[in-house]
């Protein structure tokens, strides 16, 4: 009887392993956005199914956030439940390789040509002599204005489709508001974007070379000097949670606002504004050196966990799809550019067709593919560091208390920002 | 009885069998985690990475302003919402029970059903309607209560009163439920006879029905500060990530965010685990005390 018993428990794990020693033909990848980064995944995965029908690929959508909250539980716990793939904001790619080293797989060992990808977003994710993920794509900003508003304020749209200073810009805002109401600038409290595109449009680092914090410079206090500005003369209008910012957008609160080229997915998923956006350069900080009419925001790459269930199958598919110069691929590239404004990083993709194209979504079917990929070519690269995250959790907090008066000057906002990065950072 | 020896009951094979099942899993996930943490306190952890700091997690709390804030809002929330919460309740409890006749059920399932929804569900909802351009802010603009739309979110008092406000919404009914169970349990004796001898309806509450649930109040109150201590999903969703500029950041929020979001630090979180576990225990030690006198007295 007893013997019995233990034949059918060791029956039922054997049962239970089968299925987990089985091999699957299934990628699965983690990312966050159903406009963006997963129709282009989607996208891809059809180039690497036309040369290898049996492909599968299982796309979850996981807020950006919770990504990595979910990848650090996994890897925590010895590699349990981690995905294939996942999409890792560029700036947290530092931080993620130097926390956990044997943790993703070194693409460039697994022969990948690194020489076809953008250089800056090749850097963040270089190790030694290892690469360690797959760019996606560029965050080529731009000041968004809503040229209805404009008219309405009786200006002309045409005469501000130009390289404009912040003074020019807060001009235009100051009119818009008198004349309709509407401030100028959709802005989120609680993020980083805007005090960030500012700093890079000037080739400003929050860091020193060395990796220390070093955020007490003119850039910095010139920007947040325009920042407090446009949000005394309400030219803000402010908002909490990437959710309420988006909805802030597309529900008319305000004329415009600074962001990169992937908020096309965003503003195209209102119809009803079909023909009333613009995108005009980024505004330049005006008396500092090295200030400029370009800047980046955002971007992300695909990196692949080392203890993910088909990482082979994993690489195999980046190969054949993000990483191949194959006519399929190349015009995968271009079908997500104008699909989604994702602009890839693959250089030999960069002569598309669509990058020139122009989009009827946009006033005056604004060429905005071009125009992105024109300011890009002159952006400096940002330095991220390990802590960026906690830097840019510190700034924007100083940031917002700065703005309500709780924190008088720009040097104590400062202070306050170094404070609390000291103090969560602890080293 | 003597005759099986006085650590018989100890030998009981099918009682050991009846509980096994029950001992593996607290050993696995109970005891087991416990004694884990006491050798994590010791370490700082970055990622995959870490090395023994000894006491040095506790120095490091003790300099750790943002902590010390986190914790200090979860003060606040207590001296405040609770009280708020509890008052609520007794009044609602007081109404249902005597005032609404056939509705009494209705009414009871609207009160209670904020607290089995989802905490999640809750957050997002609040967010939604506390936006700027938000269902509230255009109700009181309308109503010609305010002028200016009020940035529930985006400032640090505020955020605070929305935090206080959802956590009212959603455990009022929760609380009232005991509450009527209380009220059932007073004799209506005493009420006739408080009105024979002429006591207001008000004078009943207070001198009748009040001191006659101190003891409930008092499980209420116990349950809801250890609740607060561990106070979460609201700060992390509604007021994202403990803003504005860490203004609802709590204890539990902060360490979830050492440990998971922004250094992957288990030891420091755990360290400050203890010391919430610490300050939550005091908290429950005293207020059992306090029941247990009120009891008494009874």
């Amino acid at each position: 009887m007893k013997r019995g018993l233990a034949i059918v428990f060791a029956l039922i794990l054997v049962l239970a392993l089968v299925p987990g020693l089985a091999a699957q033909k299934k990628v699965t990848v983690w990312c966050w956005d159903p406009a963006f980064n997963i129709y282009s995944m989607k996208q891809a995965a059809a180039v690497y199914a036309k040369s290898h029908p049996d492909f599968q690929l299982d796309v979850v959508e996981i807020p950006d956030a919770e990504i990595t909250t979910k990848i650090t539980a996994g890897l925590q716990a010895g590699g349990q439940g981690l995905p294939d793939i996942y999409l890792c904001q560029d700036f947290r790619l530092e931080q993620t390789l130097q926390d956990y080293p044997k943790g993703f797989v070194d693409l460039k060992a697994a022969g990948i040509d690194f020489a076809k990808f953008a250089a800056y977003k090749v850097g963040p994710m270089t190790v030694g002599k290892g690469v360690y993920g797959i760019p996606f794509d560029t965050g080529s900003t731009g000041l968004w204005l809503r040229a209805d508003y404009l008219k309405a304020a009786g200006l002309k749209p045409e005469s501000y489709q130009k390289a404009m200073t912040w003074s020019e810009v807060m001009k235009l805002g100051e009119i818009v508001k008198a004349k309709t109401g509407k401030p100028l600038i959709a802005y989120e409290n609680d993020s980083f974007d805007t005090l960030r595109i500012m700093v890079q449009s000037a080739g400003g680092q929050f860091f020193d070379d060395k990796g220390n914090l070093a955020i007490r410079t003119d850039v910095v206090k010139k920007s947040l000097e325009i920042l407090k500005q446009c949000y005394d003369k309400g030219l803000f209008y402010t908002s909490e949670g990437w959710g309420n910012w988006v909805s802030s957008i597309n529900n008319d609160q305000a004329a415009g606002f600074l962001n990169a080229i992937w908020m096309i997915g965003t503003v195209k998923s209102k119809p009803e504004n079909k023909g009333k956006w613009m995108v005009v350069p980024t505004p330049k900080l005006e008396g500092i050196k090295g200030a400029s009419n370009a800047s980046n925001n955002g971007g992300s790459s695909w990196l692949v966990c080392a203890q993910g269930p088909n990482k082979d199958l994993a690489i195999d598919f980046l190969k054949g799809s993000w990483a191949s110069s194959s006519p399929d691929a190349l015009e995968f590239y271009n079908t997500i550019l104008k699909g989604c404004g994702a602009m890839g990083t693959f250089l030999p993709s960069q002569k598309g067709s669509n990058y020139t194209a122009k989009d009827e979504f946009f006033y005056g079917n604004q060429a905005v593919y071009k125009d992105f990929a024109a300011w890009m070519a002159n952006v400096p690269a940002l330095r991220y560091t390990p802590n960026y995250q906690t830097m840019r959790t510190a700034l924007f907090n100083a940031t917002l208390l700065y703005f309500q008066g709780k924190i008088k000057t720009i040097d104590e906002a400062i202070t306050a920002a170094e404070n609390e990065y000291k103090q969560t950072v602890s080293q | 009885m003597n005759k099986r020896g006085p650590y018989y009951r100890y030998l009981n094979r099918f009682g050991w069998l009846c509980v096994a099942p029950a001992m593996v899993f607290f050993t696995c996930f109970m005891l087991y985690p416990i004694l884990s943490s006491l050798y994590y306190v010791t370490r700082k952890w970055r990622g995959a990475t870490d090395s023994f700091v000894g006491l040095g997690n506790f120095v490091r709390m003790a300099n750790d302003r943002i902590f010390q804030q986190a914790v200090g809002h979860n003060f606040v929330y207590m001296a405040i919402q609770i009280p708020l919460m509890i008052f609520l309740a007794l009044i609602l409890a007081v109404i249902l029970n005597q005032g609404i006749g056939r509705l009494r059920g209705v009414f009871r399932t609207v009160f209670f059903l904020p607290c089995v929804t989802s905490l999640v569900a809750c957050a997002v909802l609040f967010k939604i309607l506390l936006q700027t351009n938000g269902l509230l802010n255009n109700l009181l603009i309308s109503g010609l209560i305010l002028k200016e739309p009020i940035s529930w979110l985006g400032t640090p008092f505020w955020a605070n009163v929305a935090i206080i406000l959802a956590m009212t919404w959603r455990w009022t009914g929760y609380n009232m439920v005991f509450f009527l169970v209380g009220l059932q349990n007073i004799d209506t004796e005493i009420y006739e006879a408080a009105e024979v001898d002429g006591a207001t309806k008000r004078l009943q509450f207070f001198k009748i029905t009040m001191p006659l649930l101190v003891p409930v109040i008092l499980f209420s109150a116990v349950t809801s500060t250890s609740g607060t201590m561990q106070l979460f999903d609201e700060p992390n969703i509604l007021t994202t990530q403990g803003g504005p500029a860490n203004a609802t950041m709590t204890a539990s929020l902060y360490i979830y965010r050492q440990a998971f979001v922004i250094n992957s630090d288990f030891g420091y979180a755990t360290a400050m685990s203890y010391v919430v576990v610490l300050i939550a225990g005091v908290f429950a030690y005293a207020q059992m005390r306090l029941l247990g006198n009120k009891e008494r007295k009874l």
